[in-house]
């Protein structure tokens, strides 16, 4: 196991060069630059000054040789220092990367809590009114778009109930509440597991139909086990190994929409601070942004493979 | 294709999706001839009062004293064109991207499926928001280029492993023996026949990339005001005066939940047509053959 964890990891090497490449070349062929802003906003910068900051940022340079000098840099562990601020950009990203994780755990800690029976019991009671009711609510939340859910919570839940903050990560004193933070958290987190509810039912719903099927489910059955065991201790077990591989395949989708959801509900977060970067053409800033967003999606594939070999003896990498 | 047709009547939903999206897009085409306000001029009298939903102003109107009905008619214009002509640039470079790579095989292949790979593993949406941001230009050609171009991954694997499995097929292996070319293989035997899987996908399609606007245009790097669009008119509903004015928040959000569980119904609806007549054909064909055995 431990040599198909480090294969899978230097196979991702390549997507991740692939990657950064992409978007290095899209900041590169994209016209503007980071420069220039800051002569269209100070109107003040004397073309001296600017050529002179171009030169110090390494920006009179073609992209492609300053996408070389970012991955020399980023061999020796660095991701270079914003624009913005001169702080250095893995610093920023790292000390934001526990509020995005937090709400991505927390979002799909929810899809699951609440995917996982419903799906089953859709599968179990096939054609009855609860099957058709939540294949019907799955597909309207599908289409919701998430910040437009986002706003309506806000609306009810923080504007006119007032039981929860509207926005933010903390209360004033009580910056570094873990039970603040979760509170915070609620309704980005809701709102994200509303949204990708939706094929998660549907996908538990099919693997727990495939499952029911089975030989083995009728034997056990024939055999006059009790309905409760045959689910439980039978089906249930071996349905929820294909609901593993989905939590590695809507994994860039999980963080895209939290990324988003930050934004709405101005949560501090990696999301929020890409999004900043991209406006303010904080090129380094927005560069580890997207590297990050890229390991971690590697990751969480890997994650969910190796929960996949673990929860299924057949499965064996090796 | 008569076949596929009669398979999709059968199921209800799609049916009902497809009457949805009809009422849709004849509301986008002939709406904006029937409602008397201009979707555009500020009212100074109702500027910064809006009206809740009545009689005379089926949405209300908004912080700008606009007709929302209106507003929402051209937003639905705008919003179908770009999902639409956002489908049709992501499918041809996805098919045709995706046929070159299964034609071609080997070494190429693999390579172009890495790319593939690259990009799906990533959340496209804030590569699509920072292509948007860099290019600074918001005309609709280019937010409909930008979704376009960042969407067609999904289909190019799709159509790859149709054309992978085609390869194989006996008629192929005849049209290469008289002779044709590559291109025309590529264009007139392979992709035809791989089309039945890009149809649904394309249907799907629609209704992301009018998600995808909305995102966009939310975040004020899609369409620009004073055009509307559904989904620069939610950014009108972020702003603190609009709290007092939930229509504003549900008009166009509902539009968007509506139109895209109709594209979905309707893909859904596509694929089972597909599916079934498929199972018919080889039925019938198991059949036929049975009986000649006999």
């Amino acid at each position: 196991m431990s040599t198909y964890i480090v294969r899978r990891l230097l196979g991702a090497i390549p997507l991740l060069l692939v990657i950064t490449f992409i978007s290095y070349a899209l900041m590169g062929l994209a016209p503007g630059g980071p420069t220039a802003i800051l002569t269209r906003e100070a109107h003040a910068m004397p073309p001296a000054a600017r050529a002179h900051l171009i030169a110090l940022l390494g920006l009179d340079r073609p992209w492609y040789v300053q996408y070389f000098y970012w991955l020399g840099a980023l061999v020796h562990g660095s991701l270079g220092t914003s624009y913005v601020d001169g702080r250095p950009v893995l610093e920023k990203i790292l000390e934001k990367l526990p509020v995005t994780l937090g709400l991505i755990v927390f979002s799909q800690v929810l899809t699951l809590l609440i995917a996982i029976p419903t799906g089953v019991i859709a599968a179990v009671r096939r054609n009855s009114l609860f099957d058709h009711v939540s294949t019907i609510v799955a597909f309207l939340a599908y289409g919701f778009p998430v910040f437009w859910l986002g706003l309506i919570f806000i609306d009810v839940f923080a504007l006119h109930l007032r039981w929860l903050p509207a926005a933010g990560y903390a209360s004033l004193g009580h910056e570094h509440d873990p039970l603040d933070h979760l509170r915070h958290l609620i309704l980005p987190a809701v709102t994200l597991a509303i949204v990708s509810l939706a094929s998660w039912i549907r996908y538990q719903r099919g693997a727990m139909l495939d499952v029911l099927g089975e030989p083995y489910v009728r034997t056990a059955r024939s055999k006059g086990l009790s309905e409760r065991v045959v689910i439980f201790r039978h089906a249930l077990r071996n349905a929820l190994i294909p609901t593993l591989t989905l939590l590695g395949l809507s994994l860039p989708s999980l963080v895209g929409g939290a990324y988003f959801l930050e934004y709405v509900f101005s949560i501090p977060g990696m999301g929020y601070l890409g999004l900043t970067a991209v406006f303010q053409r904080d090129y380094p800033t927005v560069m580890g942004i997207t590297l990050l967003s890229a390991v971690l999606v590697v990751l969480g594939n890997l994650f969910a493979d190796v929960a996949y070999a673990a929860a299924d003896p057949r499965v064996r990498y090796d | 294709m008569k076949l596929v047709l009669k398979r999709f009547l059968r199921e209800r939903s799609a049916v009902a999706g497809a009457i949805v999206l009809a009422i849709v897009v004849a509301a986008a085409l002939f709406g904006p001839l029937v409602v008397p306000y201009s979707p555009i001029a500020i009212s100074h009298a109702l500027l910064g009062h809006p009206l809740a939903p009545s009689l005379i102003h089926p949405f209300g109107t908004d912080l700008l004293g606009r007709d929302e009905l209106a507003r929402a008619l051209i937003g639905a214009r705008v919003s179908l064109t770009i999902g639409f002509t956002a489908m049709i640039v992501g499918i041809v470079v996805g098919t045709l991207y995706g046929a070159i790579s299964g034609a071609a095989g080997g070494a190429v292949d693999a390579l172009m499926m890495r790319v593939v790979d690259a990009l799906l593993s990533f959340p496209t949406f804030f590569l699509i928001i920072t292509v948007e941001a860099l290019t600074d230009t918001f005309t609709l050609a280019v937010v409909v280029l930008v979704i376009g171009l960042l969407s067609w991954m999904g289909v190019a694997r799709l159509v790859r492993g149709e054309i992978l499995s085609l390869r194989e097929r006996d008629f192929v292996e005849a049209a290469r023996a008289l002779g044709v070319g590559p291109a025309r293989l590529l264009l007139r035997h392979l992709i035809p026949n791989a089309l039945a899987p890009v149809v649904v996908a394309a249907t799907l399609a629609v209704g992301d990339n009018i998600l995808t606007e909305a995102g966009l245009s939310f975040l004020g790097l899609g369409v620009q005001v004073p055009t509307p669009s559904w989904g620069n008119m939610l950014q009108d509903a972020l702003l603190p005066a609009a709290q007092s004015a939930p229509w504003l928040i549900l008009a166009p959000g509902l539009l968007i939940v509506v139109t895209l569980l109709a594209f979905n119904l309707v893909g859904e609806g596509i694929r089972v047509a597909f599916d079934r007549s498929i199972a018919q054909d080889v039925g019938a064909a198991a059949a036929a053959t049975a009986e000649e055995a006999a």
